[in-house]
């Protein structure tokens, strides 16, 4: 069988880990327990200064990430265990690949302490009187969150190794994003489960509404109702979600929503989906100025961090990238089909699709998913008094084209003009295990793909290694066929 | 000029042997679930008397030699069947471990495909299973599968494994039950053949295409013609070879 690059041995919770060694390859992953005292070797260029001081202030203050885990009442066993094939797969796909931008360093050291530094921080702001709300979807309004001080953060979901734990609550026949969320949950893997006050979830699946029923009795969970359609009366309805939502925050947080604080959230949130929006349009480009995989993994990320300072590292990273384009410079020869993805989104630590179809010679151009062009695309009209913002921030989820929607007519355009756009080659159109909506609506998109005679090719998966041998067969006869 | 194309597959490793264009040396031999293996000491074999300038490698043992040009078996097959019958654009593959429909263009080109789901339901490990536990060799199943087919729902190849005991066990007669696992089989693949488009006529390869029954029960049911090349586990090998010819040519 051939073996993904990463996350070795977590098919069985059972089976024994080799733990990552301190080595020069991994030391940047400070979450490891056997790479966390060795420097960090991620150089940071000198406009991260602040950034710099802050790790080094961190790491003076030797306040060690088990110490902060044990606080958060994780089981440290099992989170060892589940982090240690992170350096090895996290070096495979990503740092040994050649002309990756210099700004990627940045999102590099988010990952190599995806549950230390950020944890800090937000155990931090709740010692300061700030809540932790966390989320599993972009029809949540993280701009009211952040505007009453709060940090709105999502939640771990793309692991297979917390799937068999989530089975002993929900069905096996059920999409394993929220298997792996509950499963994080149940296990005490997940520090931003832990650290949150609030899991905030929305009804956009039937497994996700029934699921927070349970997942309630382990984190308060407060639910938005999302409509089905897209009406007037639709839209009012979500609107009056909105602002029971905003009431709510306000409750909870003890912080009234102002026209200012409100201007705010959304000026913060806008900033960090227009940075995304500039590094998609450099995709456009030929030859790709960037592989698909980072960008992914910045999309994933962008749901973690702070907003403002990964907002400015992503215009960091668009301004290198525009001096590429400039230069005609790229990370794929310009032959290298171009792919766009379209379907169920791709949580972190879940990289397997994008990375075979890199591995195969196709470069991943942009995503019509919600770690994607769902979560960036559109932005929060300004308005002149908090009414106004409240209605605007409700009225920008419903310009997303997610399946939940009856009917959803939009997502075909939208995939038609990213696939015009970026200039595709072909679309893959990627659906998670049992996820019904997106399953069913993939015989919509594969017959408008067809009459425009755009070469399509549907894969179903989940966050497991077994079936990489059959998807990269796939992968690559499709890649073969475009050429 | 010669060219070679090795087929890695999960039950049998093929090779075949191109001079000029024309098949000169054809070999078929068990994988034993060591394929790279196999694949290696045959082509050493082969190479020793035919010398091919170029090799092609198919097969999901293809990762494996890295220091040959590798192709996806899905392009090999339609270039292997594109060599039988230019003229036909629906392509059926039922191989040990995998079901495959692909549709080529009048160059051989693969224009769309879709494979079976990542269990043995609908493939040839599928009826092997069955029928070993019937204690059946494919060459009887013929005329075994001439009585009333008893319909066989299952079709994960545990279950049915267990259904096809319980009907055993109730006495219905093993050619009925052989005649159902066919057509359950055959249906199976229609509606798989169907979510590629209609056919009128079909190119059924890969070791499934020996079994006389199945292709009967299949036609009737997609109501096509279907052809068979003359040696229908070789074709991936063949189209392999043929791409390694061509490679050569342009050379």
């Amino acid at each position: 069988m051939i073996k993904f690059p990463g996350f070795r041995g977590y098919r069985c919770a059972c089976y024994p880990v080799e733990p990552a060694r301190p080595s020069p390859r991994n030391a940047g992953f400070r979450g490891c327990r056997y790479a966390r005292d060795t420097v960090m070797f991620l150089s940071f260029t000198d406009t991260d200064a602040v950034l710099r001081n802050r790790v080094k202030s961190w790491e003076d203050e030797s306040v060690d990430n088990r110490e902060l885990w044990a606080s958060l009442g994780m089981d440290l066993g099992k989170h060892d265990e589940f982090l240690a094939p992170l350096p090895g797969a996290y070096t495979n796909l990503f740092l040994e690949r050649s002309r990756r931008p210099r700004a990627m360093s940045y999102f590099d050291a988010v990952v190599g302490d995806i549950h230390g530094i950020r944890v800090k921080e937000l155990v931090a702001a709740k010692e300061n009187g700030h809540k932790v709300f966390a989320t599993f979807c972009v029809y949540v309004p993280e701009e009211i969150i952040v505007a009453a001080g709060s940090a709105c953060i999502g939640l771990c979901a793309g692991a297979q190794y917390t799937v068999p734990a989530a089975e002993k609550v929900l069905p096996r026949n059920l999409c394993p994003l929220i298997k792996s969320a509950m499963g994080f949950k149940l296990e005490r893997i997940c520090p931003y489960f832990q650290v949150a006050d609030w899991v905030i979830g929305e009804t956009t699946c039937d497994g996700k509404k029934k699921a927070w029923e349970i997942l309630n009795d382990y984190v308060p969970t407060y639910v938005m109702e999302l409509p089905q359609k897209k009406r007037v009366q639709d839209n009012a309805f979500w609107e009056e979600e909105v602002r029971e939502f905003a009431a709510f925050v306000e409750k909870e947080t003890e912080v009234k929503l102002t026209k200012d604080n409100l201007a705010e959230g959304i000026a913060k949130i806008n900033r960090k989906r227009a940075a995304l929006k500039r590094l998609a349009a450099l995709r456009q480009a030929s030859p790709a100025p960037i592989h698909g995989l980072d960008v992914l993994v910045i999309n994933q990320l962008a749901f973690f961090d702070d907003p403002e300072r990964f907002a400015s590292r992503v215009e960091l990273l668009c301004t290198e990238l525009e001096e590429r384009v400039a230069q005609n410079e790229g990370v794929a020869p310009p032959e290298a089909p171009r792919i766009l993805i379209t379907g169920t989104p791709q949580p972190i630590p879940f990289w397997k699709i994008h990375a075979l179809i890199e591995q195969a010679g196709g470069v991943v151009v942009g995503e019509e998913t919600c770690t994607g062009e769902r979560y960036y695309r559109d932005l929060t009209e300004p308005a002149s008094n908090k009414d106004g913002m409240l209605v605007n921030i409700a009225r920008r989820p419903l310009n997303v084209n997610c399946a939940c929607f009856t009917p959803n007519a939009g997502r075909v355009k939208d995939i038609l003009s990213l696939a015009d756009n970026l200039r595709v080659d072909g679309v893959i159109d990627f659906t998670l295990q049992f996820c019904q909506p997106y399953g069913v609506e993939s015989h919509t998109v594969a017959k408008e793909l067809e009459k425009r005679e755009i070469p399509h090719l549907r894969l179903e998966s989940d966050f497991s290694e077994e079936d990489q041998g059959q998807l990269k067969t796939r992968i690559e006869a499709f890649l073969e066929m475009l050429k | 000029m010669k060219a070679a194309g090795l087929d890695l597959g999960s039950v049998n490793t093929k090779l075949v042997i191109l001079d000029n264009g024309k098949p000169v040396f054809k070999k078929a031999v068990p994988s034993r679930f060591d394929p790279v293996s196999v694949g290696r000491e045959l082509l050493e074999e082969a190479c020793r008397e035919y010398e091919p300038a170029e090799t092609v490698v198919t097969g999901y043992g293809r990762v494996s030699f890295p220091e040959n040009r590798v192709v996806t078996e899905i392009t090999c097959q339609a270039k292997g069947c594109h060599y039988f019958f230019p003229e036909v654009p629906y392509i059926l593959d039922l191989g040990g471990q995998d079901a495959k429909v692909i549709k080529k263009n009048a160059q051989g080109k693969v224009v769309s495909f879709v494979m079976n789901d990542k269990c043995a339901a609908g493939t040839g490990r599928f009826l092997d299973v069955i029928f070993k536990g019937l204690d059946l060799r494919p060459e009887d199943t013929d005329s075994a599968a001439e009585a009333e087919p008893v319909p066989i729902n299952s079709m994960c190849t545990v279950f049915a494994e267990s259904e096809v005991i319980t009907l055993l066990a109730k006495g219905t007669p093993k050619t009925s039950v052989v005649a159902g696992l066919f057509k359950s089989t055959a249906t199976r693949l229609a509606r798989f053949i169907e979510t590629q488009g209609q056919a009128d006529t079909l190119v059924f390869t890969g070791g499934g295409a020996h079994y006389r029954p199945l292709v009967r029960l299949l036609a009737e049911q997609i109501a096509a013609e279907i052809v068979i090349p003359p040696e229908p586990e070789l074709t991936a090998a063949l189209g392999a070879a043929l791409i390694a010819n061509r490679a050569q040519t342009t050379l």
